[in-house]
């Protein structure tokens, strides 16, 4: 199972930008998105009525299959917590300021959590497998999963995506996280998954899991090692995300203080920033070496704890024969 | 490898429960009235938000309606099944609302009032109701949530039956719920699509839907899951598949292209062809648009022998999410008491088909295979088949 293309879209300088991970510099207290020039990827007409989220991961997309070098996917799969929030909140406002008047039907439609991966299939006109996964902090690993899935049952080349939005007066994430300091962003990350290692930025996606309502996490990390028959020193780095000032100590005893970095320190906060970790991860694979964390970097794991009753892994590395 | 529906739960306008749903299926009984509150025609579920806390003994905690329906279904599907660390479960649902009931309380009470309860706005995350529900289950590890707005029910059921044939799962808790929330209820109104009566899907004079809730959930295993829990299978859920109309966001294309794909792959994927099917449960909203499509993509797959078909959305409403889920359950009661469902309302055949939905419960024939239609925004389009376990 290999990504054969990645892209990103967030508040730091990731779109188009091969190597940005070794570049980047700790999130600034008063980030914003950094939007690519849209018109490249969307017509106009669409544009004025997309909302961030879609405008996104539509670009994001078309990069990933630019990169790839395809025209369509086999299907398309998109983690997202949120969903089209923004649309949602304007949807609730029009109904508060309407009361029994008419109502504009043009938020209510683009509404849904699947409108991502629906606009993304009407763009393309794919009729190929669309999925969309909602699960909050796990939705990434779940549609990644499902990618996986879709390539073992002889699928060739899968379009999967994570992608929030921020809009934080119906978003509580702080709340939910029981942490007022975390720093809310929002960004969209897009991979073809492949059958076969088929671009020079091929890298390998060795497992990936998702666990819901944990009570061990480090006994839960062991035995997903274990199971892909790999011990804690061969993991090169851990790109890892918590909440509420939980301590690492666990972390690093399992994998030693210097191979683990909070991602969310570059990413920010948003429920599927496991995607931008992955994209992260993968960028630093293909350098194979990183000017903090080290030389000969061959293996990752994202190691996703953001909020604590749930654990995504995702491994890669870039061992391709 | 085959994968075993041993559970089914539902709750709907026509029934707290699955035999009271089945009596409402035989006996022709609506679940649509004139909601006094929105002076529509409405598909409730019969039981307030305090009368399903007290029902279920649960404590006193902020839930949204849709963790309590889910629950009070999924605990009907799971029955007396047990955790077992051997049996690897999970649990996959599906809403479109989530917990946006509890975000219009408190979102149009902190337009009035800033210092409102705005922790409680972190129920609108889909999965955190899908998480309530497994934890009355006892249920931890693969816990999903998918939502692909009215085909959600059904893809969720797709997902647990892939997470097992891909020897993810053994056991897997599936299905889906929505409430009656006003977001849906104003956002199809200025869809100017309801019916002012009770719908009248695949009718020539068919003037839209009805809005529903509910939610229905299957237990799924594989034969190792059988050898622990003992289970008897209820019927197999031998083929499935997902496509893309890639037409238009809330439209459906003039010739049904994702819905007949769907068809197609999934009676591929269960081996069969098409004359095997006994019964379809359509998706049929009673919308112009919905219906026309789903006849024409029925048309495609089936030719001119196309089986005996209805849609039960005259019963339930449309339960948006949950409705693939409940016609699941719907489904597995037709093999069950090898019967064919009842479609409501039936007159006049649409003058571009002329196609005649099944419109008594016809017991007594044999049901061997039964295909079920969910479609939803986005040109989302997912099949299921159920087949009788031989």
């Amino acid at each position: 199972m290999y990504i054969t293309a990645a892209s990103t879209i967030s508040h730091q300088p990731t779109f188009r930008n091969n190597g940005f991970a070794l570049k980047l510099s700790e999130l600034k207290p008063a980030s914003e998105i950094i939007e690519p020039d849209y018109s490249e990827f969307i017509p106009a007409m669409d544009r004025r009525r997309m909302s961030g989220v879609i405008k996104m991961a539509i670009a994001c997309s078309i990069d990933c299959l630019k990169q790839a070098g395809l025209s369509q996917p086999d299907g398309i799969i998109v983690g997202t917590s949120m969903g089209c929030s923004v649309h949602t909140k304007n949807f609730l406002d029009k109904i508060l300021a309407a009361n029994e008047g008419l109502l504009s039907p043009t938020s209510f439609i683009v509404s849904t959590h699947n409108t991502i991966a629906g606009q993304i299939s009407l763009l393309l006109k794919n009729h190929g497998y669309n999925m969309t996964h909602t699960q909050n902090s796990l939705s990434f690993e779940q549609a990644l999963l499902d990618g996986i899935l879709c390539i073992q049952n002889e699928y060739t080349n899968v379009l999967v995506g994570g992608a929030d939005e921020e809009e934080n007066s119906i978003n509580n994430i702080k709340g939910r996280l029981n942490d007022e300091n975390i720093h809310i962003t929002c960004g969209a990350s897009f991979f073809i998954l492949s059958d076969k290692a088929d671009s020079p930025a091929s890298l390998n996606l060795a497992a990936v899991e998702s666990f819901g309502l944990i009570d061990d996490a480090a006994k839960i990390t062991m035995n997903f090692l274990d199971s892909n028959n790999i011990s804690p020193e061969e993991i090169d780095l851990v790109l890892y995300s918590n909440s509420g000032n939980r301590k690492t100590d666990e972390l690093k005893r399992m994998f030693g203080q210097k191979k683990i970095f909070d991602y969310q320190t570059v990413s920010g906060t948003y429920y599927t920033n496991s995607a931008f970790a992955v994209h992260y991860g993968a960028d630093i694979l293909l350098e194979k070496a990183h000017p903090v964390f080290g030389d000969k970097i061959s293996r990752v794991l994202v190691y996703n704890n953001l909020i604590p009753e749930n654990l995504g892994l995702i491994l890669l590395d870039n061992k391709i024969n | 490898m085959k994968i075993f529906v041993t559970g089914i739960g539902i709750v709907s306008a026509v029934g707290l429960n699955i035999e009271q749903n089945l009596c409402s299926l035989k006996s022709g009984l609506t679940g649509i009235n004139k909601s006094p509150v929105y002076n529509l025609m409405l598909a409730e579920v019969k039981l307030s938000n305090e009368e399903i806390v007290q029902l279920l003994g649960l404590p006193d905690e902020d839930f949204s309606r849709t963790t309590l329906l889910s629950i009070l279904a999924a605990k009907e599907a799971w029955g007396k099944n047990k955790i077992a660390s051997i049996v690897r479960t999970g649990i996959i649902s599906s809403t479109s609302v989530g917990g946006l009931d509890r975000i219009e309380k408190y979102y149009f009470e902190s337009q009035r009032d800033t210092s409102s309860k705005a922790y409680s706005l972190m129920t609108h995350d889909n999965g955190r109701t899908t998480e309530r529900v497994a934890a009355e289950l006892g249920i931890s590890g693969y816990i999903g949530t998918i939502s692909t707005a009215c085909s959600s029910g059904a893809n969720a059921i797709m997902q647990g039956a892939r997470l097992i044939e891909a020897n993810k799962l053994d056991r897997v808790v599936v299905g889906g719920c929505d409430p009656l929330a006003l977001f849906d209820i104003k956002g199809f109104s200025s869809l100017n699509i309801y019916d002012q009566n009770i719908c009248k899907p695949f009718d020539d004079k068919r003037m839209g839907l009805n809005l529903g809730e509910g939610a229905g959930f299957l237990v799924l295993e594989n034969e190792q899951s059988l050898s622990v829990t003992g289970n008897t299978p209820l019927c197999l859920l031998s083929g499935w598949d997902n496509a893309t109309d890639a037409f238009h966001q809330t439209a459906s294309s003039p010739n049904g292209k994702g819905a007949s794909l769907a068809m197609i792959n999934a009676l591929a994927k269960a081996n069969i062809n098409p004359e095997k099917i006994n019964y379809i449960n359509a998706h049929g909203t009673g919308t112009g648009n919905n219906d026309l499509s789903e006849s024409i993509a029925l048309k495609t797959v089936f030719g001119d022998n196309t089986p005996p078909f209805s849609s039960t959305k005259g019963f339930t409403g449309h339960t948006l999410a949950a409705a693939g889920a409940i016609e699941a359950v719907y489904c597995v009661q037709a093999i069950q008491s090898q019967a064919i469902l009842p479609n409501l309302n039936f007159s006049t055949p649409m003058k571009e088909t002329g196609m005649v939905p099944e419109t008594i419960f016809r017991s007594a024939v044999p049901v061997e295979h039964v295909l079920s239609n969910s479609f939803g925004f986005g040109g989302n389009c997912t099949c299921l088949i159920f087949s009788k376990v031989r």
